[in-house]
């Protein structure tokens, strides 16, 4: 590590925080619209809890997100089926779609969001995660980073409201906010797979081998990921 | 209707790609989408006019190839208010549908679906070995014990084909799924051969099961030839059911004559 190394690091930790801070507020836009409705008129299978201008946000100034919403929990006994009020931008043309996903367990193509680390976590704890990055194999088909958090009304767990934010939109963003960057990082997530990395040896979805990084790495505030420097020689030197 | 936007659904309503197509490409699509249960018995499809449009044909041969559909059985054409077309999912009629696809293929069409099928796997198998967290691989575990206990036919297609496309996902490609995706769009329109001989399905599940045990060794290489291995012998019993049938066919003939 290069003197002056933990401040760059924590330059950068700070960096990743911002941005994931910034998703966060639409997570919490998305989850007070359904907190409204929902007080307004209870959690019900026919319709929308979400209204149509939540998806608004994503035309937003800045949005980092190309997908956010509403995933609700199913109560198979009160007749309460899987459901989504998802949209997203479609990555051609730009305009706002729903996503509408096979929610058969019959077929090939089921999107069984309820086994999802991003519904499930939290879930089970009550409270907000980063999932990713990941293939959302069955959903939107793309490489992302999900951001979750817990809905809970009068009687329990509603669901999870969430935004999808693709991966190589995350590094542009980051990699631009940094301007000069510092020795040769990898973010890492709870799984040890690399979320981000300047280290071209490193790839993004790989996971780090025990003993590959220099140092064990900085707690990066509001998402479970660590910062890590590591040794990385030169590839384009010759 | 309301069109299903998940990525598998996205393949079975791709455009065919040659532009001079004939109605038994749209069958065979249709077909094995059904024996995938991308589209469900009593499922509507969508309006001639939007159909024809998603799978690049002209509306003459959408019509021939319903009308093909319907002769068959798996579809059924309601008139008048709250009208349209349904899918009807028979087994016996995707089995017949499967042979006679498989009639109509040469050894090497079969060879060059597993030599692709082999590559994209075991690509996805090796990036896996370095790539997939513990939460994917207990997933492909889960897949594979649902397999294993699987009872229809169409079950077990269908979970064999979540296994291949899950160990894609794992292997953190976008890419590699989508491959995943199309190709068994095209093996669905095959007969399985644990249909014709049920204990080759315990063969898939140590197939599977071996694979996954070397990409939690994160070995990679081991769950890359596990991988290839596999697959051939997957392409050697379609090969030697189709030689099957051709002697068989060729016994009818003498008795026949």
């Amino acid at each position: 590590m290069t003197p002056g190394g933990a401040e760059e690091v924590a330059r950068v930790a700070a960096a990743v925080s911002d941005l994931v801070e910034q998703v966060f507020v639409t997570v919490a836009r998305v989850h007070e619209a359904a907190l409204r409705s929902i007080e307004r008129e209870g959690p019900r299978a026919a319709r929308w809890l979400l209204p149509d201008d939540v998806q608004e946000l994503l035309r937003a100034p800045g949005q980092l997100a190309v997908g956010l919403g509403l995933v609700v929990a199913p109560r198979p006994a009160e007749g309460l089926p899987l459901r989504l009020e998802w949209w997203q931008v479609d990555p051609d043309g730009g305009e706002l779609h729903t996503l509408e996903p096979d929610l058969r367990p019959t077929s090939l193509g089921y999107y069984d969001y309820t086994a999802t680390e991003w519904y499930d976590v939290p879930r089970r704890t009550g409270r907000r995660h980063v999932f990713g990055p990941h293939v959302d194999v069955h959903g939107t088909g793309r490489y992302v980073l999900t951001l979750t958090e817990p809905v809970g009304a009068g009687n329990g767990f509603v669901g999870v409201a969430g935004a999808d934010v693709p991966v190589r939109r995350f590094e542009t963003h980051l990699l631009r906010t940094l301007g000069r960057l510092p020795a040769p990082f990898v973010l890492l997530n709870d799984e040890d797979r690399v979320v981000l990395s300047t280290a071209p040896r490193h790839l993004v979805g790989s996971l780090l081998p025990p003993a590959a990084g220099s140092t064990e790495g900085v707690r990066v505030p509001g998402a479970p990921w660590r910062l890590r420097l590591v040794d990385d020689g030169q590839l384009l030197a010759g | 209707m309301q069109l299903l936007s998940g990525d598998a659904r996205r393949a079975v309503f791709a455009p065919l790609d040659d532009g001079a197509l004939r109605s038994e490409a749209v069958v065979r699509r249709v077909g094995s989408a059904i024996a995938l249960g991308l589209l469900a018995d009593g499922e509507q499809l969508p309006t001639e006019t939007d159909l024809a449009t998603m799978l690049n044909v002209s509306t003459v041969t959408l019509r021939e190839a319903l009308a093909e559909l319907r002769k068959l059985g798996l579809v059924e054409t309601r008139r008048g208010r709250g009208g349209g077309s349904f899918v009807r999912s028979q087994e016996d009629v995707l089995a017949e549908l499967a042979d006679a696809r498989l009639a109509e293929l040469g050894t090497t069409d079969l060879r060059e679906l597993g030599d692709v099928h082999s590559a994209a796997a075991a690509a996805a198998a090796r990036l896996a070995a370095s790539r997939a967290s513990r939460t994917e691989i207990a997933r492909l575990r889960d897949i594979v014990d649902r397999l294993a206990s699987a009872g229809s036919v169409t079950g077990q297609r269908r979970t064999d084909g979540r296994y291949y496309i899950e160990l894609a996902a794992s292997a953190q490609s976008v890419r590699l799924t989508m491959q995943e995706m199309d190709l068994h769009l095209e093996l669905g329109q095959l007969p399985w051969p644990p249909a014709h001989a049920p204990g080759l399905l315990d063969v898939i599940v140590a197939g599977h099961r071996a694979v996954i045990d070397a990409i939690e060794d994160r070995d990679a290489a081991r769950a890359r030839a596990l991988t290839e291995s596999h697959i051939e012998t997957r392409t050697l019993w379609a090969i030697e059911l189709r030689l099957q049938r051709l002697d068989e066919l060729a016994a009818l003939q003498r008795e026949v004559s």
